[in-house]
């Protein structure tokens, strides 16, 4: 940690020429890093990552800059460097640094490194158990486990002076069911803000990895999925991160801003079939990206960005507030030190309608059911997404049938918002990794159960 | 941080043999955008990797702290993790080669001499000229980056070993619009020698890849043959890289597995892992095992005739490491399809019925590197006739990668890299199949 007398002269220095803002952000991050493969712990990592980033603006240009040399020295000449960027006879004043304020919300109980090596490795081990027990089919098992404590202190030219810690603990199971030369994967990764008793009180391991190994069964023994355009029942849970991939990122500043995103100058419209409403909220209590300052030293806050399908809210960060004319959202994240802050989302999910499950599946003559979505990407100025569905059925008669495997959504984000025309009342959140300008950031994506009348759907086995 | 005590203080505590591998950068991002800087970033980030042999086993630290103070953690995580590895392959720590070849070019100091006002007004100069291409083109983001990378190596065998390598990029993003449709096209150069940036191309084409694609939609779905462009080729190798690596069929996660001295591609493809390749951040003369690298075919004229290996899996297999020892892990250094003679209007000319394959989408999710089945979101042009017609989207394009690498009928001239230094020229595929409207 740096003393305060040291973070004030190096805001000092950055605004010695005409800057109107400066920011440091310091990072100590302690970060434990398991891997089992084939039954056996193939990797043990500790990592401790540690730095100092330093942004100087005037207006909304910025410049940036960051090291892991924390002397005196190598701080101001970083400050002076990026400071040489600016030549401006007003100067801004800055009256030193308020109270050191901590950030007090999502309490974990126990602490990663309160906890041994073993205890850590045993999770893995029951997981890879649990999942071979599952099926005979299943043949191979991969696991991480994955354990931080993030703690950063932010402190700016307006006296904000804030520390946050930042405890998150996750499990990845990926499971392979096999026969002959077939070889399918399944994949589960809860995650969450908690401690170690994340798998006493929140999961059960076992039961993770049972649906790690669920899925990887029920694909191997499924057929290549139809293709064309159809309905398309997404359930709930991750299948959030199509909203999140092709709406989510078109609703942030950075995109929005610079007029890249379809979303733009569409605020108070309609954008979306007035049955949706969709939330970024990064308050929610333990949740996998919540906390309680984002990375600009504002406390995290609530987003309504749809309401009965109109576009309400954006989500800012201070430097492109200033750009956009509006009022920041409290939504500067990164991924570290290494990272200017930017616009980012939280855990942002479409919020509970009306309608049952059942009555969805019921509603549908013909289409896919894509019970478990994987990954998937979209380009923000063209809304045009993909994703790989990882556990699909083909519904028929209002039935769900047959398994089908390999399929693709492929669409627009703002066509699907449009299209989305049930939403069940069975709200889920899971845990993804986003990947941005800012580096990859924890994210909770989720929804209810929603249908698109229509989406193109790709597999291998043709149109039907 | 003082590295000699270090290493004493890991022999006292029962550490074997103890490695470090440092890494020290120095960055420079330039990013243009409407006529201003929207960023500029520098940065000197360091990091320290240890690893070290406890009771048999390897253990590892990593660390951005990099003092003094730092010795014990270092040690102590090194015996925690070795503690609770269970895979028994034997590890190595080692005592270097007797020759490493001497590898030109990879650093050239004149491209820092350059004042970074220069860059700055190059990259703004570069935003114009893509701008001035085309009134469709509405929004330009070019940008500048320039890395210099100093690594060590040392271990207690007397390995010692140091390299300094630097790589800059020129590019630019744009979005294109035609009032109704949008669409964006990205064009760069790599090179650590400025004058390899050619403004003008690097303008002009991205200016027509995005502006190319306005009013794309889906075309009919069905069979297609398909020229895959040099782009869109190279990311599809790097969604499957680690096919190739001697570590994933080891685990049984490769598709390759027991195709060693086998055909799987056709003949006419032939696939380079160069560590010698100039200009680039990737090569070097040694991995970061300290293993002497190699030039070598991974596949011959569509035989697979070796995986890439680090001292733990040769070990395994029972040859000598391929020097692709790096991370913690396996990788390539500079990895390509090397080119053929084919020039890509040709190919275009004699086709009937296709589509040229711009950009692929998706390749992190839809790209199975176990089954080797994929299904991508793709974007390109339709083929009619040997002409290109009109522009195409939001199809899916779905196949199996070694049915498609068989089925590889024609392979053109001109080779480009990723960011990565994953290398393609674009190839005719005799046909793939396709889902749109």
């Amino acid at each position: 940690m740096l003393n305060k007398k040291l973070i004030e002269k190096v805001i000092t220095k950055a605004l010695s020429t005409g800057a109107d803002f400066a920011e440091v952000f310091i990072e100590d991050k302690f970060a434990t890093n398991l891997n089992m493969i084939s039954s056996k712990v193939e990797k043990v990592n500790n990592s401790r990552i540690f730095g100092v980033g330093v942004r100087v603006a005037l207006g909304y240009n910025s410049v940036y800059g960051y090291t892991n040399d924390v002397s005196e020295k190598d701080l101001m000449k970083l400050a002076s460097d990026l400071s040489m960027s600016f030549n401006e006879s007003n100067k801004t004043e800055f009256n030193g640094l308020n109270e050191l304020e901590i950030g007090d919300l999502h309490k974990v109980k126990i602490l990663p490194h309160e906890v041994s090596m073993e205890n850590k490795v045993n999770i893995m081990k029951r997981a890879d158990k649990s999942a071979r027990a599952y099926s005979k089919e299943v043949t191979q098992v991969s696991i991480y486990y994955l354990d931080y404590v993030q703690n950063v202190w932010i402190a700016n030219s307006e006296g904000k002076y804030v520390q946050d810690q930042r405890v998150r603990t996750r499990s990845g199971i990926n499971a392979i069911a096999s026969k002959g030369n077939e070889k399918q994967s399944g994949f589960y990764g809860p995650g969450g803000s908690y401690g170690f008793e994340f798998y006493s009180e929140i999961i059960n391991i076992e039961e993770a990895a049972n649906e790690a190994a669920r899925i990887a069964v029920t694909m191997l023994h499924a057929e290549e999925c139809p293709s064309g355009e159809m309905p398309v029942v997404i359930d709930n849970g991750f299948g959030g991160v199509i909203f999140h991939e092709a709406c989510g990122h078109s609703l942030e500043a950075s995109s929005v801003a610079k007029g890249a995103s379809v979303f733009c100058g569409k605020k108070g419209t309609l954008i979306a079939n007035p049955l949706v409403n969709a939330i970024d909220d990064g308050t929610i209590a333990n949740a996998w990206g919540s906390s309680t300052f984002d990375d600009e030293g504002n406390r995290q806050s609530k987003r309504e960005l749809i309401k009965n399908g109109v576009l309400t809210s954006y989500m800012i960060d201070k430097l492109n507030a200033i750009r956009m004319n509006d009022e920041h959202t409290n939504s500067g994240r990164r991924e570290s030190y290494k990272f200017s802050p930017t616009s980012r989302m939280s855990n942002t999910f479409i919020d509970n309608g009306e309608s049952t499950f059942d009555e969805i599946i019921a509603a549908t003559k013909y289409g896919l059911y894509a019970k478990k979505m994987g990954g998937g990407s979209v380009n923000p100025a063209t809304g045009d997404f993909n994703f790989a569905v990882g556990e699909g059925y083909i519904i028929r008669d209002g039935k769900i049938a047959e398994p089908v495997r390999g399929a693709t959504l492929v669409g627009t984000g703002k066509d699907a918002l449009l299209k989305i025309d049930m939403i069940a009342n069975n709200l889920k959140t899971e845990q993804g990794m986003c990947g941005s300008s800012s580096g990859s950031i924890p994210a909770d994506v989720g929804q209810p159960t929603i249908r698109v009348s229509s989406m193109t759907v790709g597999g291998r086995k043709g149109a039907n | 941080m003082n590295f000699d005590k270090l290493f004493s203080l890991a022999k006292e505590k029962g550490i074997e043999d103890l490695q470090i591998h440092y890494v020290k950068d120095n960055e420079l991002e330039i990013e243009v955008f409407g006529k201003e800087v929207n960023k500029y970033s520098i940065a000197s980030p360091s990091s320290l990797r240890v690893k070290g042999i406890y009771d048999g086993k390897m253990g590892t630290v990593s660390t951005e702290k990099i003092d003094d103070t730092m010795h014990d953690f270092i040690v102590d995580s090194i015996i925690d993790s070795a503690k609770f590895i269970e895979n028994n392959d034997e590890v190595f720590i080692y005592e270097g080669d007797d020759n490493y070849s001497l590898v030109e070019g990879l650093y050239n100091s004149k491209i820092e001499d350059i004042e970074n006002t220069k860059k700055i007004n190059d990259t703004l100069e570069l935003e114009k000229m893509v701008l001035a291409q085309d009134e469709r083109v509405k929004m330009v983001q070019a940008f500048y980056g320039e890395t210099k990378r100093d690594v060590v190596i040392k271990n207690s065998k007397g390995l010692d070993l140091k390299k300094t390598v630097n790589n800059a990029v020129f590019g630019a993003y744009v979005i294109a619009s035609d009032g109704d449709d949008q669409r964006t096209g990205l064009e760069y150069i790599q090179s650590n020698d400025y004058k390899d940036f050619n403004f003008e191309k690097m303008a002009k084409e991205s200016a027509e890849k995005a502006c190319g694609l306005l009013g794309a939609g889906p075309c009919d779905s069905g069979e297609y043959e398909i020229l895959l462009e040099n782009d869109a080729s190279a990311s599809l190798i790097a969604a499957y890289l680690s096919i190739f690596s001697a570590e994933s069929v080891q685990k049984d996660v490769s598709l390759l597995k027991g195709k060693l001295n086998t055909k799987i591609a056709n003949d006419i493809i032939t696939l380079v892992d160069d560590p010698f390749m100039k200009k680039s951040v990737k090569s070097g003369s040694f991995d970061d095992e300290g293993v002497s690298t190699k030039y070598k075919e991974v596949v011959s004229k569509g035989v697979l005739t070796t995986y890439l290996h680090n001292l733990k899996t040769a070990k395994k297999d029972g040859i000598a490491s391929t020097g692709n020892g790096y991370g913690n892990g396996i990788a390539p250094s500079n990895l390509y399809i090397k080119p053929g003679k084919h020039k890509k209007e040709e190919v275009i000319a004699g086709i009937n019925k296709g589509l040229l394959i711009t950009s692929l989408a998706g390749l992190h999710s839809g790209a199975n590197a176990i089954s080797g089945d994929f299904s991508l979101q793709a974007t390109g042009y339709l083929i009619e006739a040997g002409k290109i017609t009109s522009p195409v989207a939001l199809i899916t394009v779905a196949g199996n990668y070694l049915d498609l690498m068989n089925n590889v009928v024609g392979v053109c001239d001109d080779i480009k890299y990723n960011f990565n230094y994953i290398g393609s020229p674009s190839i005719h595929i005799k046909s793939l199949s396709v889902s749109g409207k």
